[in-house]
């Protein structure tokens, strides 16, 4: 017991000083905890606000009647449709249509909403799309039916013997923030634990440190786990800063036990920090570390789900991917964090995160050089 | 005395170069050897084996009386090491890569009173890298002993000091050889080797071509016959540059 604390001392000692050296180092602090955040902000931007559908359209209102110019002005407040006010006529809807800036083009003819000779307001509403909006098209067709049939009935009574109505359940289902999330958080944890190491390990090589270091009784073993003490403390406080700015700014709905949470993501950095060592530890210079961490990084980057979710790939992409060390990781998070699950119904993933933990260990510690 | 360091036969090579070519020799306990010669004659290469730094291709070295390559770890404990170009990692107080070197070792130490002895006491809370050439190589002095170490090895101390910074560092190797600890220097700095050290070992191509005290090198050769071309001055330029500027440290 007194022997182990004795082998234990150093690497306290040595992480402690590593944490202080963390602690001076702006670009790390940058890389570690701003960078993460500025991919947080862009993805936050684009599936933060509400996550519901609205259609980018122009308005062409040919008529003056009463009840086109109510319409005109209640699509304007509405959250569905995104007016361009800028266009007022077909021609120039079309034209930015064909570029993909409008999604349809919603046009009241002359006429429209005037009585027309009947006892009640009238008309028919065109909505022009192009072939490449047909689904935006069609749907925002199917929206103003809708709409004008709850009119239509103001209007006229009618019997309606079969109608269906959709309720919504209390069960919140993830939004794609939530979603993406996890993936952004997988995404941070590669680049403290792989390019972190990487990058730092061959330039201490370079300038002779890590050679100064092997002249001393300390072991890889120690030197290794006193990196992984310091670089969990670093990463469990670049991922905290980002749950809360995730939860606070953009409404990240944490559902999970954080205990548990935590431990999940402390094995993670300790499995993804076996890959940084290995190959920084591999490397005698910058040259050599680079590529092969490109090779390593890309292609989890790409597969496990940072950026885009992996039930989009075609199955067998998604069959390959699923064993990458990323993918449990990121998978674990989501489970937990915003699904709720508990540790124990990770199975697969803390399976699939413990076989790369050897594996990786155990090529780190095999291709370790000082210098 | 006896002998501290035994080494016998020790040979290296590197792709098939042989650059060490079985040197032998001893070190005596508590004196200041120096192995002198150009660049390129083995001496680095011979004491990073002694250190382990290097495995060893054959022969034997015995260091206080274990085997170097058969225990490297043990040998460890008992040598201090200060490299050729002494590297600490950036952004580090040195009171802090002090306490790291020591808790390498398994002790705890006070820092100060090792910076202290080597005149870093006002530089505790600095960075490694706001040091000048002079006062890296004496923290680096000081990092090598917070385990107290029975033998010293210095790969080239003083190559890149001004002279002022040189004759301070030769005033410190006397003093870690009062407290009883066995100096190994490399040095091609011939009056270094001449003020310094107690014996000096000549190594050229990687071989030991001399080794015996600097005053009987000297004899030897003049019994030769030798005579120097120019009548010897009682002082060097070195001595008259000393004199104008004073032996206060620039650091």
């Amino acid at each position: 017991m007194k022997g182990m604390f004795k082998k234990l001392f150093p690497v306290g000692v040595f992480a402690k000083v590593s944490l202080n050296r963390y602690r001076r180092d702006p670009l790390a602090l940058f890389f570690t905890v701003v960078f993460p955040l500025i991919f947080l902000f862009i993805f936050g931007g684009l599936f933060g606000s509400g996550g519901g559908v609205s259609f980018r359209v122009a308005l062409i209102n040919q008529s003056n009647s009463d009840f086109a110019n109510n319409f005109v002005q209640q699509a304007k407040d509405s959250k569905v449709l995104k007016v361009d006010s800028g266009i007022n006529n077909l021609d120039s809807a079309k034209e930015k249509m064909k570029r993909s800036e409008l999604d349809a083009a919603i046009v009241l003819p002359a006429g429209f909403g005037a009585t027309n000779g009947k006892a009640y307001p009238n008309g028919q509403a065109q909505v022009v799309y192009t072939q490449n909006n047909q689904q935006a098209g069609q749907t925002l067709v199917t929206v103003l039916d809708g709409e004008f049939k709850g009119v239509n009935a103001k209007f006229v009574s009618t019997d309606v013997p079969f109608t269906v109505v959709g309720e919504q359940t209390n069960d919140q289902s993830l939004k794609q923030f939530d979603y993406t999330f996890s993936g952004l958080l997988g995404f941070s944890l590669i680049g403290l634990c792989i390019f972190g190491p990487v990058n730092v390990f061959p330039e201490l090589k370079r300038q002779g440190v890590l050679r100064r270091i092997s002249t001393t009784p300390i072991k890889v073993w120690q030197y290794f786990m006193s990196n992984v003490a310091s670089q969990v403390v670093i990463g469990l406080g670049a991922v905290l800063v980002q749950f809360l700015v995730a939860t606070f700014l953009f409404h990240l709905n944490l559902v999970g036990n954080v205990l548990e949470l935590a431990f999940f993501i402390t094995l993670s950095i300790i499995m993804l920090l076996g890959i940084g060592l290995a190959i920084g530890g591999w490397a005698k210079n910058a040259r050599q570390a680079a590529p092969l961490s490109n090779l390593v990084v890309f292609p989890m980057m790409f597969l496990s789900g940072t950026f885009f979710p992996r039930f989009l790939m075609p199955e067998w992409l998604q069959n390959v991917s699923a064993f990458l060390p990323l993918t449990p990781v990121i998978d674990g998070i989501r489970l937990i964090a915003t699904e709720g699950k508990h540790l124990i119904d990770l199975g697969p993933q803390l399976g699939l995160i413990g076989i790369w933990l050897v594996v990786v260990y155990f090529v780190a510690f095999r291709v370790f050089r000082w210098e | 005395m006896k002998d501290i360091l035994k080494v016998s036969d020790l040979t290296k090579s590197y792709g098939g170069k042989q650059v060490v070519k079985g040197i032998s020799f001893s070190v005596k306990q508590g004196e200041i050897f120096g192995i002198l010669g150009p660049n390129g004659a083995g001496k680095t290469t011979t004491l990073e084996m002694i250190e382990t730094i290097r495995p060893i291709d054959g022969g034997q070295a015995i260091l206080n009386g274990i085997d170097v390559s058969k225990n490297p770890q043990k040998i460890k404990y008992i040598i201090g090491v200060q490299p050729q170009t002494p590297a600490f990692q950036d952004k580090t107080k040195l009171k802090e890569l002090i306490e790291m070197f020591a808790s390498a070792y398994g002790e705890k130490v006070n820092a100060a009173e090792f910076l202290a002895d080597v005149g870093l006491t006002e530089k505790a809370d600095s960075f490694v890298e706001t040091l000048s050439g002079g006062q890296r190589q004496r923290f680096s002095i000081a990092a090598a002993l917070v385990h107290s170490p029975k033998v010293f090895f210095m790969d080239e101390p003083t190559t890149g000091l001004d002279p002022q910074a040189r004759r301070n560092l030769w005033d410190l190797v006397e003093e870690i050889r009062k407290k009883g600890i066995t100096v190994i220097l490399t040095t091609h700095y011939l009056e270094e080797a001449e003020v310094l050290c107690d014996r000096v070992a000549i190594m050229d191509d990687g071989k030991i071509i001399a080794l015996d005290t600097p005053k009987n090198l000297v004899k030897q050769l003049l019994a030769k016959g030798f005579k120097k071309k120019q009548v010897v001055e009682q002082a060097s330029l070195e001595d008259v540059f000393i004199d104008l500027t004073g032996k206060a440290l620039r650091d």
